[in-house]
């Protein structure tokens, strides 16, 4: 399959790989696999507590390219912004951006649902309840 | 012997107008060519879905329908009836490729059956996208973090003796493990083909769930083989 010149250019140069400390309470971890192919990844963030503005981020993904491409990409647009925008980005975004075909929009499902899951660990470590907003974007 | 599909309903022959069929390939009244029609994999072998599939019988079926649509045999056929002679053709090998193979076959039929998997429901559940248990996925995560290590450390020429014994350990309990989801699946399609329409909804539950757990320790386990084997 032929993927896209965004997709080779952030696997052959995945931004953010790496972890953070997995106990620190300014840090959320999302662990997410895909059960359409059996690929996981790890996406990690760490949040100011003072502005909830979500400084770095790291990932690490054990699948396809456009997964690892997702999941790379993801970390970049995160960083920067508060958890509230981070929650903003579908996965149709991640799709648009790195012209992925019908057969890999799962792919980008994954990276989405690492960052709600990153965002979900932060919030629960740090007494956060989950706001209208997210549940509605959930939808 | 093969079931005959009795919800469907029938389509006239295009040719005699006397035989009658959804599905099959040739009119049953004339033998005439059909065009490949609304049917699904199953009824292309006269099948009702099931998932206890007698092989050597449908690998029978499938030469006898190969033959049966032959190019040879259309040779002074019109060219309506050759062209549904190359489609129909293509419909029977996707199907017996599907059928036979046990993994393939129950995806389609639970695809068929209406259960949410595939490309078309990713993202749809929110509530557990992963759907499979969280330590799962952790065991998981741990084990391709390790085979990265190994991989890493080869690359400058070394090899962790204690490493390559427990990835060895972890890919002898992910076969079992493997194997022990195949069993389960096996027990399903007996369940499924012997039941009525509840309990097949929650045996095509189950199947789904067993296929997702499935999916992740076979990934797992090709890479595990793959490193330890190089
Ligand atoms: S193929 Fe599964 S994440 Fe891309
Ligand atoms: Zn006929």
């Amino acid at each position: 399959m032929a993927y896209s010149d965004k997709v080779i250019d952030h696997y052959n140069n995945p931004r953010n790989v790496g972890q953070l400390d997995k106990a620190s309470t300014e840090v959320g971890t999302g662990l997410v696999g895909a059960p359409e192919c059996g690929d996981v990844m790890r996406l990690q963030i760490r949040v100011n507590p003072e502005t909830q503005v979500i400084e770095e981020a790291k990932f690490k993904t054990f699948g396809c390219g456009s997964a690892i491409a997702s999941s790379s990409l993801a970390t970049e647009w995160i960083k920067g912004k508060t958890v509230s925008d981070a929650l903003e980005i579908k996965n149709t975004d991640i799709v648009k951006e790195l012209s992925l075909p019908p057969v890999k929009i799962h792919c980008s499902v994954l990276a989405e649902d690492a960052i709600r899951a990153a965002i979900g660990d932060w919030k629960k470590k740090n007494g956060v309840a989950e706001t209208a907003d997210a549940t509605a974007a959930a939808h | 012997m093969l079931n005959v599909l009795d919800s469907a309903v029938p389509v006239e022959c295009w040719s005699c107008s006397i035989g009658q069929s959804t599905t099959t390939l040739f009119c049953p009244h004339c033998s005439k060519i059909q065009p490949p029609s609304g049917g699904n994999y199953f009824t292309v072998f006269s099948l009702t879905p099931h998932l206890n599939i007698d092989l050597a019988a449908l690998e029978t079926e499938f030469h006898r329908l190969s033959r049966k649509l032959h190019p040879d045999r259309f040779a002074r056929a019109t060219d309506q009836e050759k062209e549904w002679s190359l489609a129909d053709t293509a419909l029977l090998n996707d199907a017996y490729r599907t059928l036979k193979e046990p993994l393939r076959r129950t995806e389609y039929l639970l695809k068929l059956e209406g259960s949410e998997i595939g490309e078309e429901f990713a993202g749809k559940d929110k509530a557990n996208p992963s759907r499979v248990p969280a330590d799962l996925l952790e065991e998981v995560f741990e084990l391709n973090m390790q085979l990265d290590e190994m991989r890493m450390a080869r690359k400058v020429g070394e090899e962790d003796p204690a490493l390559h014994a427990s990835l060895t350990e972890a890919k002898n309990k992910f076969e079992a493990m493997v194997n022990d989801v195949d069993q389960d699946l096996r027990k399903e399609w007996t369940n499924w083909d012997q039941s009525d329409q509840t309990v097949r909804q929650s045996s095509q539950n189950k199947m789904v769930s067993l296929l997702d757990r499935r999916r992740y320790l076979s990934n797992l386990l090709r890479d595990v083989t793959e490193t330890l084997g190089a």
